[in-house]
């Protein structure tokens, strides 16, 4: 799994019939800095993942990727590869808060 | 499975209902050079699901895909990393590794 | 499959239970001028490789799980062939 920011949504008026209805979110993938691993940074990749959590703009959620991506309920039948499966409250690294929701 | 030690932990605040008896772990993998020199992981992390317990510094086994997945047959459980061992003793044979290495 | 080089093993107290009784070896996946391709792997072996062998790795998930008679195993990696 990796860490990634919602950056915002898309919406496909056409796409294959069992998709239909299901929210779709761009992602940022996020890394921790190799030069200070005590930060997180963007990757400048995006990624087009299915939401099944309600996520928002601007969070931070943890994406699944590949055929694990479709062992929810929801997306057993779907064909996507990678799913949103949590909205970050916090990440720690090495003993000290690098993400946290409330601040 | 890569080796990998764990740096870090996240916790969620809305995670997936299927997802709630274990932790995620931040973890590093590592190469060859870094296992055989510094012992400094040099890979890019990766979150890893533990119910075995690993800790802060913990060397780990990390099973990836969607055999991340197998321990909970029949059950479905959305991971694609699982920790499926915590390494007490990693041995390198020299000759081997300056082999491979050269 | 992949070629690799057993360079060493790893000793685990804590591990799956589909794990127990089974060597954990480290193998380096080689590139075509022998050097390592990313990163090393633990592997289990039944055809007893020793260190510095050069073995043929297998990934696939489903054979994994028929060596350890564990439908339930998150093992991937094994050793499939000793190249003469």
């Amino acid at each position: 799994m990796f860490l990634a920011r919602v950056t915002g949504s898309v919406v496909a008026t056409q796409k294959v019939p069992n998709m239909t209805g299901r929210k779709l979110l761009l992602v940022e993938p996020l890394r921790l800095n190799p030069a200070n691993p005590r930060e997180l940074v963007g990757t400048g990749r995006t990624f087009v993942c299915i939401d099944t959590l309600g996520a928002g703009v601007g969070e931070l959620v943890l994406i699944v990727q590949g055929s694990s991506a479709r062992m929810t309920p929801e997306c057993e039948k779907l064909p996507v590869d990678a799913s949103i499966i949590g909205i970050v409250d916090r990440v720690v690294v090495q003993g000290m808060t690098v993400f946290s929701a409330s601040s | 499975m890569r080796i990998a030690q764990v740096i870090g932990q996240i916790t969620l605040s809305r995670p997936h209902p299927t997802l709630t008896s274990g932790r995620f772990l931040i973890a590093m993998p590592i190469s060859l050079r870094a296992l055989s020199t510094t012992m400094q992981p040099d890979g890019e992390e990766i979150i890893v699901w533990d119910d075995l317990g690993a800790g802060l510094t913990c060397w780990i086994g990390v099973s990836e895909g969607v055999e991340a997945t197998m321990p909970f047959r029949p059950d479905r459980k959305p991971i694609d990393a699982y920790c499926a061992c915590l390494l007490d003793h990693l041995y390198l044979d020299e000759q081997a590794t300056r082999e491979v290495l050269s | 499959m992949q070629l690799a080089r057993i360079v060493g093993h790893a000793v685990s107290h804590i591990y799956h239970p589909s794990l127990r009784g089974w060597r954990l070896l480290i193998a380096q996946p080689l590139d075509k001028n022998q050097r390592p391709d990313g990163e090393p792997l633990l592997v289990i072996d039944q055809l007893g490789a020793s260190i510095g062998s050069l073995v043929i790795l297998s990934n696939d998930g489903q054979g994994a799980r028929e060596l350890v008679r564990d439908p339930n195993s998150p093992v991937r990696w094994f050793v499939l062939g000793l190249p003469d």
